[in-house]
């Protein structure tokens, strides 16, 4: 059937003859019934759990679920006198790694981008690399260093120096700053990245011809060009920061340092739990998030006024760096060190140890695989790792195969309804993952729809916070491809199935591929929504690093965990790293 | 044969509705080559893909062969997939995901009802690529050809089936001007050869007359004319047309005295009296414009000129391009473009005079120019 057949009706002179029962049944061909199923499916996902945040935080806590409608979860909250104080925590946290982050990955980006220095092409290797690594994992490898009173590098450092007390203490906002920083800047790199690329050096070289000197050029040129790439990193990292939850748990917990997400958390696991507080505080971050979003997608509205691709003649330049070439390969290299190298040397190392020891040339000779040997006959991490595995591979694959075709939707058949479906999809964006954890679980304990306690609450929860993801990578790969490649199709007799599988699917399958993978990793890596909606025998790798770490059990039992979950995922970045570069040798 | 009849299709934009196809009918009679010309946005795309079945048009009817694949009366609309007409998209379109054979072979093996064997589809394949001179190409990635071969790899794909009709939308446009010249003889070659009937979108007249049997010209969703084009382009109805096709000098007058059955008249204009051929009716003392082609003025020493309608003009600038010299010369207030003969060879500054002849001057209602400016 033809799906050019949505595009905008109007009535012609004769189209007054039709009635209104023939108009419906012209305009529900098949495109335009499977954009309501989409768009029906997409709202549910999206906004029922919204829905049942807003019903829990102005409901009473009964012991039989949300009850009479109330104000006074809200009363609680702002009447509450550290809310002034949980409100300046959370931004001086959000706000501090935001411009660490951005520091560090802009510093990368540069490097990589625009100088010769050398090692470039390993840099943009690390970046990614450590998206492999869950935040979980990376914190408590900061707690193994920087720990007053376990830290080995504090260890060391008192020794080499002489001192009484521990030099560093990770438990502080300036070491949740740090290990959050050190897990985002790569975020940073890869977001700057892009747009230290697309400047045309020739802007920058008609402001040299025109005069100007270095400075003049970059204060007059180049930062305004960058200006929205800046702004838009920018929002995007505090929001970031606003929703971490790892951190603040593991950190900010012990510290006494409280933010809306280690807040809205310890709400709901009191006893009795406070679901209706926990609602409350999360509307006001959902709020914060919304509006950090709005400003960020109005700052990225007109990036495309800045776009400076020029086409062909467009020939990057570099700068050449000269003496300068080693000491800047070497100030990154030590970053990356310190940022990426150091915590994941620390998993490893206390991975093989029972109790924590400092690393040394004599330990080699303590060394043993028994926490390995724990862990891989330890049933509860074995169902877990099951759990991840398969709720990785359902969400990636339903979060790709839907958004294709509501990306196909949007984009080609019922444009003037296609906007529903980007809106739906992007939704999940401005809410924390802690909060679609929070309010899936709110909504389906009230919702007869008996998914509570199973796998598939947390694949709902998987699915929802992915549909941005998914249909980003999908929507700019359909738009990638030339309308009349599937139009041709038509014209040589494909009906809307043989398209799909002849032509579109093969031509969008390294997008397809990179945004299952993506989002797999994604999902493995899930703490903050899954800590809601995981229980006994639904443990996911996540929730059993963090259980086995709070329960103090073995540090080196998590390690020896840590590292097993991380190598995969590194695989895993390497192959997404590969699609990558195929699909961009294809373009 | 195909036939379209009355065909409406409006979109929504921005400034409100937009009649892109305003009541458009033509034939083309099977094995001919009809050219939709036009500038862009003058419907002629849009005309295009109604008959492709790409857009639904809001009423009207198109039959090919006698058979209809659109009618708003009978609320009937053929899918494109089954119309089994061939296409050629302006952007080519090739799959890059398939071999130049893969491409080829793609319409016959989502065939419907008739499956195909293997070795008819890698006949048909071949005899395909062999028309448009790509034979050996088969294994070949798509991707791989030159822009050319995209372009006959396209239209091998497109004739695969054998269609009863064939759409070409603007398919020379992305190729440089040399292998433009080529395609269009090739294309003609095809067209004669196979006797596809087949319609042909584009914006450039010198493609439209090199291919055409018959040309429509289209401006804001209408129909401005239609006929061979020699017709179109010594007979044009409207300024619009005159203007579109070629270059052409108009001055504006009046009409002086009746004009003849033979169509031979008399327009007063600022700059003289000016014999002319009218080819619409026009009434004494109509205001109107006389169209003359810059090749079809005579450029001469002021006492020489002889015969025609004289007008004295000087000249403003001159350009040598080696078989012919343009000039811009001032005649009265206007400024007019002259082509010439190297050996009428004037310098800058110089007094001439202008020769127009009857049979070259054609006579158009100024109302109707008028109409079709505000359209455009």
């Amino acid at each position: 059937m033809a799906y050019s057949d949505s595009v905008q009706q109007t009535p012609g002179p004769s189209g007054a003859e039709y009635g209104f029962a023939a108009r419906l049944g012209r305009w529900l061909t098949p495109t335009n019934v499977i954009l309501i199923v989409c768009a029906l499916i997409a709202a549910w996902l999206v906004l029922v759990p919204l829905a049942a945040l807003f019903y829990t935080a102005f409901a009473e806590d009964t012991p039989y679920g949300p009850g009479a409608f109330t104000l006074q979860n809200f009363v609680d909250v702002l009447t509450d006198r550290y809310l002034g104080d949980l409100f300046m925590k959370s931004l001086i946290f959000a706000g501090g790694t935001a411009i660490v982050t951005f520091a560090l990955g802009t510093a990368v980006a540069w490097v990589v981008e625009r100088t010769d220095a050398p090692g470039r092409g390993w840099f943009h290797g690390f970046a990614l690399l450590s998206f492999a690594v869950p935040g979980l994992l990376t914190t408590m490898a900061w707690i193994l260093i920087f720990s007053p009173n376990i830290g080995w590098l504090n260890g060391e450092l008192k020794n080499w120096f002489g001192l009484e007390k521990a030099p560093f203490n990770i438990y502080s906002m300036g070491g949740m700053i740090w290990a959050l920083s050190s897990h985002y800047f790569p975020l940073a790199y890869l977001l700057m990245g892009p747009a230290f690329r697309v400047l045309d050096t020739r802007m920058e070289e008609a402001a040299v011809m025109s005069g100007a000197n270095n400075y003049q050029v970059a204060t007059r040129v180049t930062m305004p060009l960058l200006r929205p790439a800046i702004l838009s990193t920018l929002l995007l990292l505090f929001i970031r920061g606003m929703e971490s939850f790892e951190v603040p748990r593991l950190l900010g917990l012990p510290a006494r340092i409280f933010v809306f997400t280690t807040q809205i958390q310890s709400a709901t696991s009191n006893a009795p739990p406070q679901f209706g507080l926990a609602g409350a505080h999360g509307i006001i971050l959902l709020l914060i998030c919304v509006i950090g979003v709005y400003l960020y997608r109005r700052s990225t509205r007109n990036a495309e006024a800045f776009a400076t691709i020029t086409g062909k003649g467009y020939q990057p330049t570099t700068v050449r760096l000269g003496v300068w070439r080693w000491p800047v390969f070497i100030g990154i290299a030590v970053m990356f060190f310190a940022a990426l190298g150091l915590p994941l040397f620390t998993l490893v190392w206390q991975s093989f140890f029972r109790n924590v020891t400092l690393p040394s040339f004599d330990a080699f000779s303590t060394m043993s695989w028994e926490n390995y040997n724990i862990i891989l006959h330890y049933p509860i991490f074995l169902n877990a790792v099951k759990n991840s595995v398969m709720l990785g591979a359902m969400a990636a694959t339903i979060v790709v195969l839907f958004t294709m075709v509501m990306a196909w939707i949007a984009h080609r058949a019922a444009k003037q309804y296609g906007w529903i479906l980007d809106v739906l999809t992007f939704v999940p964006i401005a809410i924390p993952s802690i909060i679609i954890g929070a309010s899936i679980l709110f909504a389906y304990l009230v919702i007869p729809i008996h998914v509570y306690n199973t796998i598939w609450i947390l694949l709902i929860a998987y699915v929802t916070m992915n549909l941005p993801y998914g249909m980003r990578f999908t929507s700019s790969g359909i738009m990638q491809i030339h309308k009349e490649l599937e139009e041709v199709a038509q014209m040589s007799g494909a009906n809307l199935l043989q398209i799909f599988q002849r032509v579109l699917l093969p031509l969008l399958a390294p997008v397809l591929i990179a945004a299952w993978l993506y989002i797999f990793v994604l999902a493995v890596r899930e703490l903050s929504a899954s800590i809601f909606l995981s229980g006994p025998g639904t443990h996911v790798l996540g929730t059993i690093s963090l259980t086995m770490w709070e329960e103090g059990g073995s540090f080196g039992a998590v390690c020896a965990l840590g590292v097993i979950q991380i190598l995969p995922l590194i695989l895993i970045v390497m192959a997404m790293r590969w699609v990558e570069m195929r699909v961009g040798k294809r373009h | 044969m195909l036939v379209v009849e009355n065909l409406r299709k409006s979109f929504m934009a921005q400034n409100g509705l937009v009649h892109a196809v305003d009541g458009v009918s033509f034939t083309v009679e099977s094995g001919k080559l009809l050219t939709l010309l036009g500038p862009s946005g003058c419907g002629k795309t849009t005309t295009l893909r109604c008959i492709a079945g790409l857009e639904r048009p809001d009423s009207g009817r198109i039959s090919i062969d006698g058979h209809d694949v659109f009618n708003s009366e009978r609320g009937l609309f053929v899918p494109p997939n089954e119309r089994g007409i061939g296409m050629v998209f302006q952007s080519y379109a090739i799959w890059p995901h398939m071999s130049v054979f893969e491409n080829v072979a793609f319409p016959l093996r989502v065939a419907k009802g008739r499956k195909h064997s293997r070795a008819e589809i890698a006949e048909k394949v071949k005899v395909a690529l062999e028309k448009v001179r790509l034979g050996g190409y088969e294994g070949r990635s798509a991707t791989q050809l030159s822009g050319g071969q995209q372009q006959r790899l396209a239209l091998a794909r497109g004739l695969v089936r054998e269609p009863g009709l064939l759409l070409l939308d603007e398919p020379l446009s992305n190729l440089d001007a040399k292998l433009r010249e080529q395609m269009r003889f090739e294309l003609k070659r095809l067209q004669l050869e196979l006797g596809v009937t087949t319609l042909y979108v584009t914006h450039d007249q010198a493609e439209a007359l090199a291919l055409s049997d018959e040309v429509l010209v289209m401006s804001g969703g209408k129909v401005m004319q239609r006929g061979n084009p020699t017709d179109i382009y010594r007979r044009p109805n409207s300024e619009f047309v005159a203007d579109f096709i070629g270059s052409t000098n108009l001055l504006p007058g009046r009409v002086e005295g009746a004009v003849g059955a033979d169509g031979k008249g008399v327009v007063r204009t600022e700059e003289g009296a000016v014999h002319c051929t009218f080819f619409q009716p026009i009434a004494n003392g109509a205001e109107a414009l006389v169209s003359v082609r810059p090749e079809d003025i005579f450029i001469t020493a002021p006492n020489a000129a002889r015969s025609g309608s004289v007008l004295p003009a000087k000249v403003e600038n001159r350009v040598f391009l080696g078989e012919v010299i343009d000039y811009i010369v001032r005649c009265g207030t206007r400024d007019l473009r002259v082509r010439a003969k190297p050996e009428q060879d004037f310098a800058i500054g110089a007094d001439v005079a202008l020769e127009l002849y009857v049979d070259r001057c054609v006579g158009l209602r100024a109302d109707d120019s008028r109409k079709t400016q505000i359209q455009t």
